[in-house]
């Protein structure tokens, strides 16, 4: 039986089984991911996942289960677990689930990318992060130096007992370059373009052609070995203008997870908590200031949190999460969009064929203003320029936020100076937002692309996008208080 | 009716067997392929209502190969013949491309493994209507105080192999039970936590309870104003900081590449006395795994000997690197820590003092339940984090709880903080590893004297 015919034998037999509402995705996932550090090709490995989720819905309760064993066999035993399992619930349950409609699609989606990154000769990329990591390395108080990349193909079919049939291939890109620089008990990192894992994007190997990583490991190695030597940065209320990567994680954790509707009505409260967005605030809390207008687009091409419709069969959208500084909008699902008595916006994906979808953050975007950067530093007299995230943290409503930066820059009458280590800075997300009084153009806008989004039991690890420009934000605390 | 759900295992002759086939087809000059399966099932609630109840069953098999010195990584979650070959073929063709490691010599030589109980049918065998019924009893008993509840219960089975062209040949079956609670209300919150091999260790009533007294007494909280307060840090937020000093300091990476807290400092004094810490994979207190990913006997490392940095833990890689054997951490590649050696299961030296003495001997301090979202990158040669408090915060004065204030942020030195610890508890309890289906620690509460607070959170 081939793939399609298998979707198709299931929706068949979950309608046998009477349940309320079924699907089924199956999802074939190739990986490559390599990684150079210190002149050393330190990893390279190639992964291939494939599987099948069942999801139904029997007596208003939720039942899945999923299996590796692509055969009919294995498909009915576990339609049966999903159902054994949904009754399981409903018999403690007392309220029931609904779906708000959507109509059953026919359909397919690819990612358009001009290079197959898996076309590209292995060697080819060793090579590149190899030239990387030698210009990384020309100084012997950089103590690692590291280059990787990650390339994804996803084939996943969705079917449904309404009458769905979705196929979608999506491709993903990424890498980065970084170093760590040590001299006595100091040590300092630089990361290129993001931190920790690079940059992301449904983009084929064009993307990373694109990152020019040896010339940038040139910069972020000089940078590194001056931040051992740099004086620690001055504490006390400061106006920041905050470098794209720093606004993307910035939007991420105060404007992204609390705009969830699943966290707003509780169900990820256990892990990783609500969200203080909470359901009366819909339509009139001021989030910030009249130069914060955020969306969740899942349409941008080359963003990672791009596809053609989520996995509950729901065709990707653009919706509008702040205007003009007023909160108007939240990530739905069928069964959350009911609460406020909406269709689903199209948020809901799951980690794999083994994970059950969950919202999800599309590309959240904090759309663009109208200076330049050389404008925005020129009109500021007295400030910081932070880059590159080296540490976060918020609290379980999204309210009280802590972030690192690998470094800052002075701006004194409108011009960049001298540079410091380990700024932190602090806030309370509708304060800080109502503080933001501009942010750059489109020329300085960029789609971030994370790649590892955590939540849900047991953890999921969602790939999510966010178009930035860099931003100013007043009256920031920087430095932990004494 | 048998409410067991049919099981995935292959069982261990049947996982060696595929194994130790495949790895004789390998044309490398040493193959590794280890397996490793999974049959869990999870119900999470919230809002007092089951929203999510799953089973899942995979397996997995990882290749490893070395030509000379050239390694090679492919994984395959099919035991599919075909599908296993080409993974192998994978395996080798990047070997064939990679540049030399000079670090490697070898895979592992086999060594004897004695049997541990890690497997326990009852818990395995453990249904959604089971899981659902625990969950019913938490939802009455949540009502009857006018409270919500969520949480999360997960139980399963699973199973490791690992073979190698030199003869190592070692198996594991293992069960795990993982449950949390929160109970809530709209001006309070309560938490309890655990996990185990065996789901009769777990006792669902006491935890659930516990969740809902901690509630009960965390309603309306006061604000407080950040600063240096002395604190009784309990399990659940000790465990935090343990879990990312693993992280970001245990393993022989970080401590080879300069990042560790113990980079350098091995044979130095670097926090109290008190404190000792270990990783431990045969302690059947915690959730015992007798081998690493290389197929290595897990050994017993102490990590903080009486306040003294120790050691860090090794897998074969990074322990040629410093002419050491493996400790056997070797962590899956791609997983949580990248491969590089890691602890899981992560102890820590009781003290003598009861709950009660250590609550005495406060005379103005915080009672901490745990801690929400701890990032420990800020600064890792001093294990700098910051994190928030949640569940359960409470002011105590002149040595008993005198109210519950609002979540606060700290930002600290944990190495410095261990420093000032006063009293360590004599009971321990086990919590999870946070966001992670594997990993625990054993920890003690800690008592230690002037925590730094740096934030408190407001609306």
């Amino acid at each position: 039986m081939n793939t399609k015919d298998f979707l198709k034998e299931t929706v068949t037999y979950l309608k046998q089984k009477g349940v309320d509402y079924g699907d089924i995705r199956q999802v074939h996932t190739t990986r490559q991911s390599l990684e150079v550090k210190n002149g050393m090709v330190e990893n390279l490995l190639e992964d291939l996942d494939q599987g099948f989720g069942i999801r139904v819905l029997v007596k208003g309760s939720w039942g899945f289960a999923a299996s590796s064993t692509l055969t009919e066999e294995e498909m009915k035993r576990v339609a049966d677990q999903a159902v054994e399992i949904a009754q399981a619930s409903a018999r403690v349950n007392k309220r029931k689930v609904q779906l708000a409609e959507v109509e059953p699609c026919i359909d397919t989606y690819r990612t358009r990318i001009e290079i197959d990154p898996f076309q590209v000769s292995l060697d080819e990329k060793i090579n590149l992060l190899l030239q990387a990591d030698e210009v990384l390395r020309k100084d012997p108080r950089i103590k690692v130096a590291q280059g990787i990349m990650g390339f994804n193909r996803i084939d996943k079919i969705f079917a449904s007992t309404e009458g769905a049939f979705i196929e979608q291939t999506v491709w993903e890109s990424g890498g980065g370059i970084s170093v760590i620089a040590v001299e006595g008990s100091e040590v300092q990192q630089r990361s290129y373009p993001q931190s920790y894992h690079g940059d992301y994007a449904t983009r084929g190997y064009e993307f990373i052609l694109g990152m020019d990583l040896i010339k940038e490991a040139e910069r972020i190695r000089t940078e590194a070995l001056e931040l051992l030597r740099a004086p620690e940065c001055p504490s006390g209320e400061k106006t920041l203008i905050l470098e794209g990567s720093q606004v993307a994680i910035q939007v991420h954790e105060s404007c992204g997870h609390p705009i969830e509707l699943d966290r707003v009505l509780g169900t990820e409260i256990s892990l990783a908590g609500g969200s203080f967005l909470t359901l009366d605030k819909l339509g009139k809390f001021r989030y910030g200031s009249r130069s914060v207008h955020i969306t969740a687009d899942a349409t941008l091409e080359g963003g990672l949190g791009s596809f053609g419709y989520d996995d509950e069969g729901v065709k990707a959208q653009r919706t509008d999460i702040i205007r003009e500084g007023i909160f108007v909008g939240y990530l739905t699902s069928r069964e959350t969009a009911v609460v406020l008595g909406q269709k689903s916006n199209g948020t809901m994906r799951a980690d794999g064929w083994n994970r059950i979808p969950l919202i999800r953050m599309v590309n959240i975007n904090l759309e663009p203003g109208e200076p330049s950067l050389e404008e925005l530093i020129a009109d500021t007299a007295d400030g910081l320029y932070l880059s590159t995230l080296k540490s976060w943290s918020i609290d379980d409503l999204r309210l009280n936020f802590q972030f690192g930066c690998e470094m800052a820059q002075e701006i004194k009458h409108g011009k960049l100076g001298r540079i410091f280590k380990n700024p932190v800075y602090t806030g309370i997300t509708p304060q800080f937002w109502g503080s933001c009084d501009a942010v750059c153009n489109r020329n300085f806008w960029h789609i971030w692309g994370t790649p590892n989004c955590g939540k849900g039991e047991p953890m999921q690890a969602a790939h999510v996008g966010h178009g930035t420009a860099p931003a100013r934000f007043h009256r920031v605390q920087v430095g932990v208080r004494k | 009716m048998d409410n067991r759900l049919q099981t995935k295992m292959l069982g261990k002759d049947k996982a060696l067997k595929i194994l130790t086939d495949i790895v004789r087809k390998s044309e490398a000059d040493q193959t590794e392929a280890v397996l490793v399966g999974n049959s869990e099932g999870l119900t999470r609630f919230g809002e007092s209502v089951i929203h999510q109840s799953m089973i899942e069953s995979n397996i997995r098999v990882i290749f490893r190969v070395a030509l000379g010195k050239k390694l090679g990584i492919a994984s395959v979650n099919s035991l599919n013949l075909e599908d296993l070959k080409k993974s192998l073929q994978s395996a080798l063709q990047i070997a064939r491309l990679q540049k030399e490691n000079p670090y490697f010599e070898s895979f592992p030589a086999p060594e004897e493994i004695p049997d541990l109980q890690t497997y326990y049918p009852e818990t395995a065998a453990y249904s959604p209507q089971q899981r659902a019924e625990i969950i019913r009893q938490a939802i009455q008993r949540a009502d009857s105080y006018g409270f919500r509840v969520a949480g999360a219960l997960a139980t399963g089975e699973g199973e490791m192999a690992v073979v190698n062209s030199r003869g190592l040949s070692v198996y594991q079956p293992y069960t795990q039970v993982r449950f949390n609670i929160t109970a809530l209300t709209s001006d309070g919150s309560g938490y309890a936590t655990d996990t185990s091999r065996n789901i009769q260790q777990i006792d669902f009533s006491q935890l659930i309870e516990t969740a809902l007294e901690k509630c009960s007494n965390s309603r309306n909280p006061f604000p407080l104003e950040p600063g240096f307060y002395d604190v009784i840090l309990e399990p659940p937020a000790v465990s935090i900081l343990l879990q990312w000093m693993g992280h970001i300091g245990f393993g022989a990476k970080s401590f080879q590449e300069g990042r560790s807290f113990l980079s350098g400092r091995l044979g130095e004094r670097i926090t109290s006395s008190f404190i000792t810490i270990y990783d431990d994979g045969w302690d059947l207190a915690g959730v015992p795994i007798t081998f690493d990913a290389e197929g290595v006997r897990k050994k017993k490392v102490i990590l903080i000997d009486k306040g003294v940095a120790a050691n860090v833990l090794y897998d074969t890689l990074t322990g040629a690197r410093d002419h050491k054997p493996s400790t056997g951490h070797a962590m899956l590649s791609g997983g949580f820590h990248g491969g590089e050696p890691a602890p899981l299961n992560l102890f820590m030296e009781p003290g003598e003092a009861s709950f009660s003495e250590m609550l005495a001997s406060i005379e103005r301090g915080l009672l901490i339940t745990r801690f929400h979202y701890v990032n420990g990158l800020l600064d890792t040669r001093r294990a700098l984090m910051t994190g928030m408090t949640r569940d359960g915060t409470f002011l105590v004065e002149e040595g008993k709880i005198k109210k519950p204030i609002q979540n606060l942020r700290f930002t600290e030195g944990i190495l410095d903080a261990f420093s000032r610890v006063k009293k360590i508890s004599r009971e321990r309890h086990r919590i999870g590893f946070w966001g992670s289906e594997i990993g625990a620690c054993v920890v003690p509460a800690l008592l230690i004297q002037g925590f730094h607070f740096t934030g408190k959170t407001s609306t």
